[in-house]
């Protein structure tokens, strides 16, 4: 039985190569993965996101950077800002550190650490993983973070960048 | 000898408990990944909970990690977090003593640790604290002392521009270093550019009894300046202050006066280019213990007013670092006519310190750094001749030239291991006795001139 379906298996693959048509299908469908590769990983595929309380829904650069600096505390209606952000090795955090803050993850790293162990302010918050960073995000008030776009759902709002 | 090996083993649990954690989060994040790509995500409950219930032996591995998540990851009122670190160096030195013994079979004589805790009961109010140990030579004992207590409160906070006020024990803001410099993570190097961070006047550097106004403001699109300014009352209590700045460990004490400290930074808003000045103006006086017949100094005052500038070049790869210091001391005639005082009444002169370092990292977790490092005590007296004279016609002592200077070229390898736990070594090659500390090294004629210092460290934090 295996032997039979393999056999009919291998003169399919056979006969639909040898089609020129089929062929250039196959052809076109290799280059439209590649060029979704290539969008995953290209700007615009990850957002900024807050918790669905935060009444912000643009921000300027300016206050991202100063934001994830843990230098502004505070939402423009008093509540506290929570920051929550992906190992200093992760992908997206590298992505949303160079693109979105223009800063190098260990000049982030090096920020951060003046200000918990001068005492003048307090680290981001760290998550392991995606799902992780969405599960904090939509269920801590005044959270946030970043995420792929494939990962956000209705719990969270997607913050614009101006 | 029987807190030296208490601390030893302190460090020693700490590395064996750190090689746990790092295991322990390892498997925990596996099982993670695993769980996420059958279950979709749930909202409701948090994911440290879902391993709980998974897998028993995953949750006693990593009960120590989840102990720490507790504290930090999970939003517990008020945002309570604490931080921590701990460190062992071994350093050895062909000649002269740094952190205790060093020349004759090295030394485990630094050792640093500290726990932190930081809390916002209000969105615009945080409180924290920090009690350091360190134990570095003959100068300090490693007694736990409170490093920082602060309260801060933020005035105006407006799109990037933010201002506010600290009050209470502050980590004095001078130079790039200064604040974090216990940290062994935060430093370049194992021994910080002794020219303009000395280590034998360290307390009195570190922290004061203080309050500060700060603000951050944007520049347009150029970048942000942010700047600190205080009064404070600083601490001169310690014995190495005392001989740095009396020549000697002294009968009686030096008083605590108030006194200034500011420091402003711009950066860009890369923070690839970081500019900033700071300044200090000290007053101290010395308060005489006339019971003793011994006694040899009158209440004289002391001023000392250092400027710094720092400059630094951040890239992907390298950083660029440099600090010029322009160190101003000034004494008054009041110490009297003994042989001691003659050495201090009406000194005014400028010390200069500064150095130029870069850093490069090959990899994420290897770095390596090139440094040189210069200090003049008197910078009309770079080769300390006529500092040498001075002593001679003034008492009649011979003291060594080499004394008043020091300049060190030093090495470095780094190997961050984990974002927890560091290995370093680094090499110092050093013409001059200029930032020796005088506990360490009691004869400064028995001090020689040329010396190679080598010392390996290993640092963790969390």
């Amino acid at each position: 039985m295996i032997t039979l379906v393999f056999k009919r298996k291998n003169n399919k693959t056979i006969h639909c190569l040898s089609s020129t048509r089929c062929r250039l299908a196959i052809l076109l469908l290799l280059c439209l993965s590649l060029f979704l590769g290539a969008v995953a990983k290209a700007d615009g595929d990850y957002s900024i996101v807050t918790n669905v309380q935060v009444s912000e829904k643009t921000l300027s650069s300016n206050s991202l950077r100063s934001i994830f600096g843990m230098q502004k505390k505070t939402w423009a209606d008093g509540a506290k800002i929570r920051v929550f952000v992906l190992p200093d090795d992760d992908l997206l955090h590298q992505i949303v550190s160079k693109e979105k803050l223009n800063l190098f993850p260990y000049q982030l790293r090096s920020t951060w650490d003046r200000l918990i162990f001068s005492g003048t302010g307090q680290a981001p918050i760290q998550v392991n993983s995606i799902e992780e960073m969405l599960a904090k995000v939509a269920t801590t008030p005044g959270a946030i973070g970043y995420l792929w776009k494939v990962n956000i759902n209705e719990n969270v709002n997607v913050l614009q960048i101006k | 000898m029987k807190t030296y090996l208490l601390k030893i083993g302190g460090v020693f649990s700490l590395l064996v408990f750190n090689c746990f954690f790092v295991q322990a989060q390892e498997v925990k994040y596996a099982k993670k990944e695993a769980g996420a790509v059958k279950t979709s995500i749930s909202l409701s409950s948090e994911l440290p909970e879902k391993i709980t219930g998974s897998d028993l032996q995953t949750n006693k591995a990593g009960l120590a990690s989840t102990w720490i998540d507790r504290f930090r990851n999970n939003n517990l009122p008020g945002d309570f977090q604490i931080h921590g670190f701990a460190s062992q160096a071994y350093i050895t030195t062909s000649d002269n003593n740094v952190f205790g013994n060093s020349d004759n079979g090295g030394s485990f004589g630094l050792t640093e640790a500290g726990l932190n805790a930081s809390v916002r009961p209000l969105p615009r109010l945080q409180l924290s604290g920090q009690v350091v140990s360190r134990r570095a030579g003959e100068g300090v004992t490693g007694i736990p002392r409170l490093d920082y207590a602060i309260l801060d409160y933020r005035l105006y906070s407006q799109e990037a521009n933010q201002f506010g006020i600290r009050v209470g024990r502050l980590k004095n803001p001078f130079g790039f270093y200064n604040e974090t410099r216990d940290v062994a993570h935060t430093r370049p190097s194992i021994l910080l550019p002794q020219s303009i961070y000395f280590d034998r006047t360290r307390n009195l550097g570190l922290s004061g009894d203080s309050v500060q106004l700060y603000g951050e403001t944007a520049i347009g699109n150029l970048g942000t300046f942010s700047s600190q300014f205080g009064v404070w009352f600083p601490i001169v209590s310690d014995k190495d202050t005392e001989s740095s700045l009396l020549g000697a460990e002294r009968y009686g004490h030096l008083t605590r006066e108030a006194s200034y400290i500011g420091r402003g930074i711009f950066e860009t808003n890369d923070k690839r280019m970081r500019l900033g000045i700071s300044g200090i103006w000290l007053n101290t006086a010395y308060n005489p213990q006339y019971q003793s017949l011994n006694e040899v100094l009158g209440p004289g005052a002391i001023q000392f007013t250092p400027i710094y500038f720092s400059a630094q070049y951040n890239a992907e790869k390298w950083t660029l670092t440099a600090e010029y210091a322009m160190r101003h001391f000034n004494y008054d005639k009041a110490f009297g006519d003994s042989i001691a005082a003659r050495t201090l009444n009406g000194q005014d002169f400028f010390g200069e310190s500064y150095y130029i370092q870069g850093e490069y990292r090959f990899t994420p977790k290897w770095e390596g750094f090139l440094r040189y490092d210069a200090l003049f005590a008197n910078r009309d007296d770079r080769n300390g001749k006529d500092f040498v004279e001075f002593v001679r016609e003034q008492t009649t002592l011979e003291r060594p030239a080499h004394s008043r200077f020091a300049k060190d070229i030093t090495a470095g390898l780094r190997w961050n291991i984990t974002p927890q736990f560091m290995l370093r070594g680094e090499y110092h090659y050093v013409n001059g006795t200029g930032w020796l500390s005088r506990l360490d090294n009691n004869d400064p004629n028995s001090t020689e001139q040329y010396w190679h210092l080598f010392a390996i460290q290993a640092a963790y934090r969390f």
